[in-house]
This record gives C-alpha cells, sequence and structure tokens, in this order.
C-alpha cells in the first residue's frame, strides 16, 4: 500500500515539476516520471489481484476528521491496473500526438500535463479511499481535472460551452452522492466506508446510483458523454472513456460489497438501466456521422452492457442463484477489462485519424486505408474487438453476460424466466446493431474513395509512438481472445469479493472457446493459403468498379454514412427525433438546393430540455435581483446584516 | 462428424435442387443438379478481375467467410458445449462483418446499398434466434444445441407445437440469411432486388466461387438445425428433411413474388413474434403444468 501511496506522489509531483521543464521536454519527462510511478504502483496491485490479498493503510489525521483507511483489495486493485496501464499508454501516445497538434497551433502543454499528474492519482485515489469524506474529495478532483483536461482547445467557444456542460452535469452527480452519503452517515454515524454493512436502504442506493451514474453516463444521465469526447484530445477521450467513467461502476460495485442480498426491485432496476442504455447509447451511436461522438455513444452502450451484467448479477444474489450471480460479476469485471481495452485503443485511433485529416466527419472522409493503412487495420482489429466478435476479446464477456443469463433461466422462477429471454434478445439486437455501427464508421473512414481533399492529401501514416500504443491493445484484446482461460483469472478475485461464496473459475468453457478461436485462426489462415495457391500463374485484373455500365462514378456517389444506416433507422423512428431541412428538388431546371441532417436525443429533449427550461422560467423572476447598481447591492448587504443581528439578538 | 462431412459436400447440392425445382414448376428442363458444382470448379481455375478502389480487405474477406460458415458448422455438428449457439451466431457474424466491409471497399453505389439492405435486415434474425434456442433450451437446462437433439420432440402437445414453430421460424431464418424470395431475389440483381446478390457485384473467380459456397452453406446450416430437430438421429431422415426442404424452397420461389422493399422488416418482425410465442409456450410448459 505505501508504494501505491509513493505511486501517487510521484504522479502528483511529476505534475507540479512541469512547470520546471523547457517545453520541449515536458513531454518525454513526464513520460518517464509516470511510467516509474506506473511500475511501482503496478507492484502492490498485481499482488493484490492475482494473490488475493488486501493491504491496508490508515491515516491519521488528528481530531479532524480521525482514521483515514486506505484499502487495496482485489476490487480496488481491478481498477488501480486499468487506470495505471491505460493512462500510461496514453502519455505515450500524447506526446507525437501533441508534436502535430502544435504545428499549427502554438500552446503551452504544461497546464495540459499539469492537470493530468493529478487526474491519474485521484483517480487512484477515488477507487481506495474508504472515507466518505476524501472520497468525495477525490472525486471533485477527479472531475475538475478533467474539466482542465477537456479545455485544451480553450479558444474555441464550442469547447468551453462543453467544458462547463460537463462541470455542470458532475456537479450535480455530487449533489446525489452528497444525498446519499449524508443519510449514510445519519444512519451510521461514522465517516468510514467499513460501518456501512447492512445500512445500504433502497433510497440511499438509488441517490448513490445517480450519483455514479452520472458518472458512468448510463441512459438518461449519459447526455454529457457525447458531448465531451469530440473536444477533448484523442487521449484524454481514450482515458476518460476506458478509465474515468469505470469509477462511476466501481461506486456501484463498492455499494455493493455492503449489501448482503439485494432487493429484487433493485436488482431488476438495474437489470433495466443496462438494456435501455445499451440499446439508446448502440441506437445513437448509428445515428452519429462525427466518429468520436459515435464512438462516445458506444461508450454508453457498453457501459450498458456492464449494467445488465451487474444486474443480472444482482438477481442471481436476489434469487439466491450462486452461479448466476457468478457468472455475472465476472461479466461485469470482464466487460470492464475489455471495454477499457478496446475503446482507448479506438480512440487512440480516432485521434490518429484525426491527427491527420483535422476533422471529426465521417462525411468528408474515406479511402484512408490507402494512405494509412497501419491506422485503418488497427482500426479494423478494434471495431471486430467491441463488435463481441470472435476470436477478440469483446466476445469473451459478453458470452459471460449470455452465460449468466442462460444459467438464470433456470432459476426456479416464472417472472425471471421471461425478463431474462427478452433480455437476451435484446442483447443479441444490441450485437447486430453494434455490428452496423462500426461497419458503417469503419467503411466510412477508410474504405472507398476519399469524399474530400482533406482525405486524400495524407502523405503518411501516423508515427510510430502513436502506433505502438494501440498495437500494445489490439495485442491484448487478441490475447485475451484467444487464451481466455489465462487471461480471465484477473476477473476472478474481484468477483469473488461481491460474492457469498466462492464462485469456481470456468475455465472448461474458456478451454472450448479458446480451442475454437485457436481453429478459427488457422482456419482463415488456411483458407488463405489456398486461395494464393489456386491464384497462383492466374491473371489478377486491375479495373474500375463495376457500376452496370456506367463510367463516370465519383465520390460523391458511395454509399455514404448517412445512406449505410438510414434503411436500419427507417424501423426506429420513434426511439429518436431527426430534424431534416431539405427543399427538395423542384422545376425543371432545379436551382442549388442543400440537405440537412441532425439528429436529437429524445432524453435531450423530453429530459434535461424541460428542466432547464423550467429553471431558466424561474430564475427570469430573479432578474431585477442583479440590476448592476452599486446602491442596491449595498442596500441588500445592509438588510442581510441586520436580518442577522435581529436573528443573533432573538438567540 | 458424419453430418458435419455432408454438410460440406451438400451445399451446392441443395441449391442445384432448389434451381431443378424452379425449373421443372416453369416448365423447364433445367440445368442438372450438379450444375453449382461445376460452375463452382470453374470458377475456382479462374483469375480474378479486382476493382481499382479497392483494399486488401475485399481480397480477405471472401475467405474469412468461407471459414467463417464453415466452423459455424462444426460448432453444429460436432463440438457442443455450454453456449455454443452464441459462438455460431457470433461466428457467423464475423463473416457478415468481412462481407459488408468488402462491400463498401468497393465504393461502388451499389454494393453500398447492398450491404446496407443485408445488414438492416438481418439485425432481427439474431435476436428471434436467441430467444428462440434458449427458450428450448430451458426446457431441459441444457444450454447448448444438443438439446435440440434430445429434449424436443412430439411426444406432448404443447412440445409438438414448439417443435413446428421452431421449424418454421428456422425456415423463415433460411429464407432471410439465404437471401431467397420473398426477402431477396438470388437470381437477379437489379434494382428492386439489390440485396446480397448486389453486394458481391465485384467479386469474380475464386472470390465469387467462395461466396456462392458460404451463402449456400449458411443456408444448409439453418436446415441442419431444422432436421436436428426432426430426425436428430438418423442419417435418412437428414437427407429426406434435406430434400423436402430444397424442393419447398423451390417450390415457394416459384409461386410467389419478391416483397417490397419496405415489407421486408416487417417480415422479418413475423420472425421474432414466432420466437416470443416459442417463449410463451415453453414458460406455459414448465411453469403452467402443461407437461
Amino acid at each position: 500500500m505505501i508504494i501505491l501511496l509513493i505511486s501517487i506522489i510521484l504522479f502528483v509531483f511529476s505534475s507540479l515539476a512541469q512547470i520546471l521543464f523547457k517545453e520541449k521536454s515536458k513531454a518525454i519527462t513526464f513520460t518517464l516520471f509516470s511510467g516509474l510511478a506506473t511500475v511501482l504502483g503496478l507492484i502492490p496491485t498485481t499482488i493484490a489481484l492475482f494473490q488475493n490479498k488486501t493491504f491496508f493503510k490508515t491515516v491519521n489525521f488528528n481530531g479532524l476528521i480521525g482514521n483515514v483507511n486506505f484499502v487495496l483489495d482485489p476490487l480496488s486493485a481491478f481498477f488501480v491496473l486499468i487506470i495505471l496501464v491505460i493512462s500510461f499508454l496514453a502519455i505515450v501516445y500524447s506526446r507525437k500526438y501533441f508534436e502535430q497538434y502544435l504545428q499549427l497551433h502554438k500552446k503551452d502543454l504544461s497546464a495540459h500535463y499539469f492537470f493530468l499528474g493529478l487526474f491519474i492519482p485521484s483517480m487512484i485515489l477515488v477507487v481506495t479511499v474508504q472515507n466518505i469524506l476524501f472520497f468525495l474529495i477525490s472525486w471533485e478532483i477527479m472531475s475538475l481535472s478533467s474539466f482542465f483536461l477537456l479545455l485544451f482547445d480553450n479558444e474555441k467557444k464550442e469547447v468551453r460551452q462543453t467544458a462547463i456542460n460537463y462541470l455542470i452535469t458532475m456537479q450535480i452527480g455530487v449533489i446525489f452522492l452528497f444525498i446519499g452519503f449524508i443519510l449514510l452517515t445519519l444512519s451510521t454515524n461514522s465517516l468510514d466506508f467499513a460501518s456501512f454493512q447492512g445500512h445500504i436502504t433502497n433510497t440511499i442506493f438509488i441517490s448513490l446510483l445517480i450519483g455514479f451514474g452520472i458518472k458512468a453516463g448510463f441512459v438518461p444521465f449519459h447526455t454529457w458523454l457525447p458531448k465531451a469526447h469530440p473536444i477533448a484530445p484523442s487521449h484524454i477521450s481514450a482515458v476518460m472513456s476506458g478509465v474515468m467513467i469505470k469509477a462511476g461502476i466501481y461506486g456501484i460495485l463498492r455499494l455493493l460489497t455492503f449489501i448482503e442480498v439485494p432487493s429484487l426491485f433493485l436488482s431488476y432496476l438495474v437489470l433495466f438501466i443496462g438494456l435501455a442504455s445499451a440499446f439508446f447509447g448502440i441506437l445513437y451511436a448509428i445515428t452519429q456521422r462525427d466518429y468520436k461522438r459515435m464512438l462516445a455513444y458506444s461508450s454508453i452502450e457498453n457501459i450498458g452492457l456492464i449494467i445488465i451484467s451487474l444486474g443480472v448479477a444482482m438477481l442471481g444474489l436476489s434469487y439466491n442463484n450462486s452461479l448466476m450471480a457468478g457468472l455475472g460479476f465476472l461479466g461485469v469485471f470482464a466487460h470492464i477489462l475489455n471495454h477499457s481495452i478496446f475503446k482507448s485503443l479506438l480512440f487512440f485511433d480516432a485521434g490518429s485519424v484525426l491527427s491527420k485529416v483535422h476533422t471529426t466527419d465521417c462525411e468528408q472522409l474515406g479511402g484512408l486505408i490507402k494512405s494509412m493503412p497501419y491506422t485503418a487495420s488497427l482500426f479494423l482489429f478494434g471495431s471486430l474487438a467491441i463488435s463481441a466478435l470472435p476470436p477478440f476479446n469483446g466476445f469473451i464477456s459478453e458470452f459471460f453476460i449470455y452465460l449468466a443469463m442462460l444459467n438464470g433461466i433456470s432459476t426456479n422462477n416464472h417472472f425471471l424466466f421471461p425478463v431474462l429471454i427478452i433480455a437476451i434478445g435484446v442483447l443479441a439486437f444490441v450485437g447486430a446493431m453494434v455490428l452496423i455501427a462500426f461497419t458503417n464508421i469503419f467503411s466510412s473512414i477508410f474504405l472507398g474513395t476519399s469524399r474530400s481533399e482533406k482525405a486524400s492529401n495524407i502523405e503518411k501514416d501516423s508515427p510510430k509512438s502513436m502506433l505502438i500504443p494501440i498495437c500494445i491493445l489490439v495485442m491484448f484484446s487478441l490475447l485475451i481472445g484467444l487464451f481466455p482461460q489465462y487471461f480471465m483469472q484477473v476477473a476472478i478475485n474481484p468477483a469473488n469479493s461481491l460474492l457469498p461464496a466462492p464462485l469456481i473459475f470456468p475455465a472448461q468453457i474458456l478451454l472450448n472457446i479458446s480451442i475454437f478461436n485457436v481453429v478459427l485462426v488457422i482456419t482463415i489462415v488456411a483458407i488463405l493459403i489456398l486461395r494464393k495457391v489456386l491464384l497462383k500463374n492466374k491473371t489478377i485484373a486491375v479495373h474500375k468498379t463495376w457500376a452496370c455500365g456506367y463510367d463516370k462514378i465519383n465520390s460523391k456517389m458511395q454509399y455514404s454514412n448517412y445512406s449505410f444506416s438510414r434503411p436500419f433507422l427507417g424501423f426506429l423512428t420513434p426511439f429518436f427525433i431527426r430534424e431534416l431541412d431539405f427543399k427538395g428538388i423542384k422545376d425543371l431546371f432545379p436551382k442549388a438546393t442543400h440537405f440537412k441532417s441532425k439528429t436529437i436525443d429524445i432524453f435531450e429533449y423530453y429530459l434535461i430540455r424541460p428542466v432547464i427550461n423550467f429553471d431558466k422560467f424561474i430564475i427570469q423572476k430573479f432578474y431585477w435581483v442583479q440590476s448592476g447598481n452599486v446602491q442596491k447591492y449595498l442596500l441588500y448587504g445592509l438588510i442581510f446584516l441586520l436580518l442577522v443581528i435581529i436573528w443573533v439578538v432573538k438567540k | 462428424m458424419m453430418r458435419f462431412l455432408l454438410l460440406l459436400i451438400l451445399p451446392f447440392l441443395f441449391t442445384g435442387l432448389i434451381n431443378k425445382t424452379k425449373a421443372l414448376i416453369s416448365g423447364r428442363k433445367g440445368a442438372p443438379i450438379f450444375q453449382p458444382y461445376f460452375d463452382f470448379i470453374k470458377l475456382l481455375k479462374k483469375g480474378i478481375v479486382i476493382s481499382e478502389t479497392t483494399s486488401s480487405i475485399f481480397q480477405i474477406a471472401p475467405s474469412i467467410n468461407l471459414a467463417c460458415t464453415t466452423l459455424a458448422g462444426l460448432l453444429l455438428c460436432v463440438f457442443h458445449f455450454e453456449g455454443d449457439f452464441i459462438l455460431f451466431a457470433y461466428i457467423l457474424a464475423l463473416g457478415k462483418f468481412f462481407i459488408i466491409i468488402a462491400a463498401m471497399d468497393t465504393g461502388s453505389s451499389f454494393e453500398g446499398m447492398g450491404a446496407s439492405r443485408e445488414v438492416s435486415y438481418t439485425s432481427l434474425v439474431e435476436p428471434a434466434f436467441f430467444i428462440m434456442i434458449s427458450s428450448i433450451c430451458a426446457i431441459g437446462h441444457i444450454y447448448s444445441f444438443e438439446s435440440l437433439y434430445k429434449i424436443l420432440s412430439f411426444s406432448h402437445m404443447a412440445w409438438s407445437l414448439i417443435v413446428i414453430l421452431s421449424v418454421i421460424a428456422l425456415f423463415l431464418m433460411i429464407l432471410i440469411e439465404g437471401s431467397r424470395i420473398p426477402v431477396d431475389d438470388p437470381t437477379t440483381h437489379l434494382e428492386l432486388t439489390m440485396i446480397h446478390e448486389v453486394m458481391v457485384l465485384d467479386n469474380s473467380g475464386v472470390d465469387l466461387g467462395f461466396i456462392l459456397y458460404s451463402n449456400a452453406l449458411k443456408m444448409l446450416l439453418f436446415t441442419t438445425l431444422i432436421t436436428s430437430i426432426l430426425t436428430p438421429h438418423s442419417l435418412l431422415g437428414y437427407l429426406i428433411v434435406l430434400f423436402i426442404i430444397a424442393v419447398l424452397i423451390g417450390i415457394i420461389e416459384s409461386v410467389t413474388a419478391r416483397l417490397r422493399l419496405t415489407h421486408i422488416i416487417e417480415y422479418t418482425f413475423v420472425l421474432v413474434t414466432i420466437a416470443l410465442i416459442i417463449m410463451a409456450l415453453t414458460l406455459l410448459t414448465i411453469y403452467g403444468g402443461m407437461i
């Protein structure tokens, strides 16, 4: 534990030390320091995680709040592992990413690295500290430092607006956390987490669920996510999406350790939230043409999958079906790990595209696979992994979720049965939608011919130091997919810490999948070799794409991102609002016309907007208070003082 | 194992039978039943023409699709374990993923259209399939394809209903996944039927052969599922059911017209509805004491 604390201090130190270094060497020194901190931090983490150990450290703050416990148990260690690894890769990636960026814009990096150096340890503190006050403080540092990281492009008005939106949303989340924690301390009279056992009522749980849910970004509290990601530098998007939103999940999981048997109502609620998040997340991902926004929506979907798995696990606890609960929790941890791998991968890769084309609009891209072959193939692997296709890691965690549900079916309960089967159906439908979303995004960025100048003038692929972190993640993703029986051991200890009785690791099933995935890879290679043999000494002619005899095809005729998703979205129209601005083509000699479409999130439209409008309406009534007249303000002060004096005298 | 070998050999016989039936009904003599095999061999001997727009994805996709479909067959016939049907569906999805991006790789509006439609219209097959199989599995608590072989029978009223409905659902899946009438017309790639056929417009030679084979094999996979429900143990029964289904598809293609594009999605909803009915029936069977 001491080592982890040293690692945290080292992170903070490296962030402060940024001021001393020269502009040029900032990135590299920060990488070195944080690398050291990461290695240090990984030592206790891996021990705690794999050997199922718990490290304690009690720090005494005399008088102020008494003892504060820091804990590194398998549950915390699991999150610390993800935080350290992904953040370090992000830091390595950031150096060249900024180098390219700085060629276009003059910018000082010290603020960025300063806040990054606060952001990472604050996340580690969030998952290790066991005291409400310190938890909230680190939670706030996490929110604030990520707010400043978002503000990187602060000269743009849009960026400032979005960052403020993010900050406000996070503060609303904290209000719910406060409510929950205040209720908790009222009933336990203690700030220490250990005393919560058995004190979590439904009200407290829901209040905290909302608070954590706003950070995790599940429906309907997700609206900040798709706004924040497109404006953040890509490695920050990767860390936020891959790691930070998991802090919300951590909160919920930590909460569950204090509940012996969750009530049926809560379990079904969590399952339902998960299903809604998965469905709406991926639906909106399909409607997006901005690839970073699309990836953000896909994060909501993946958080949904994690929550589904959590709901299934809670149902398993509620119905006393230990296998279902065990597999459910295994699914939760497996998917947290897998999502942080492939989502960071995709965001890094998106950043690699962005640093070349300087636009996030898919409709202006196309054909990048020729100029950026490495970026393209890495993105392809990421898409396969996130679409849960074998032999990649995404499949493994989704398989756990399905398995947990299937085992739940055999619980002898006539209400659970249809709920789970329909949940399986929804999950399968979500799977099909992910396929649509990612075939769409991949083909509109990388395949076909380029749709604008921006995409056609790329000379070479991104530099190695940007691609290597992505390669490492792809390798993990493939290895976990091919040999889940070894790698998924990571998830067993944290899952057991949430279970009444330890689960036996389902090694046999994973071994089956592993064999099958290896066979799959071999078969693919074999068939490709067969094809090569068959094509030996045959002519391979290269011609134009066949357009049924038409000769003058151009890139505008390709199926675009919008048109690809159009037939599918056609029958899901009740679930989203699409504003079209199209006058149509009229007359014999048509004039120039335009087409504009905008997808509006129904939760934002029906849930958030009315609240804001109501708020505005109320606040408008009090505009007169703030007139700008100094005398008036002095009067307010006087009235206030008088009231205070009266109150004091009366007492 | 025997079934798996048959599965690998028979796909083109299946399409040959369909074509022969269609020819006979329309009063033609028709090509020999083994014609698809001759076509396939010829295609394997040819060189290929590729589009200048394409990348290597276009060239590897048909092979990957073939590998996936074949291994899905292996999963269906030989390799059973808990949750195998999930892997089955996802492995078919992997093949589909590659065929779709290969179509998009050509930059052709036609192929984009085909890919977009194919992915939209088949999106409901997977949910229906999962709802159906997991309901059936729930009866015997065996969560793999084995339950199809072991559990279902005509011994009870409710069970025979489940069997019949499952067979119908699987038959609809053959039509949708195999791109047959009334969802898609396999004989043309004209504008009105631009779904599967148009998606593979630019493929030629070996690649086209692989695609044709995978597609026929995919139909046969769902047919094998039907046979494993109806005649789980006899090989002769397997062949007979296979023959009947091929002829049935031929008859349907001769007497019905293709659906309007806007109606196809409604057609696939029928599939989901049947799956939900199967779920309701199993619910009644298990908890309503209908056994």
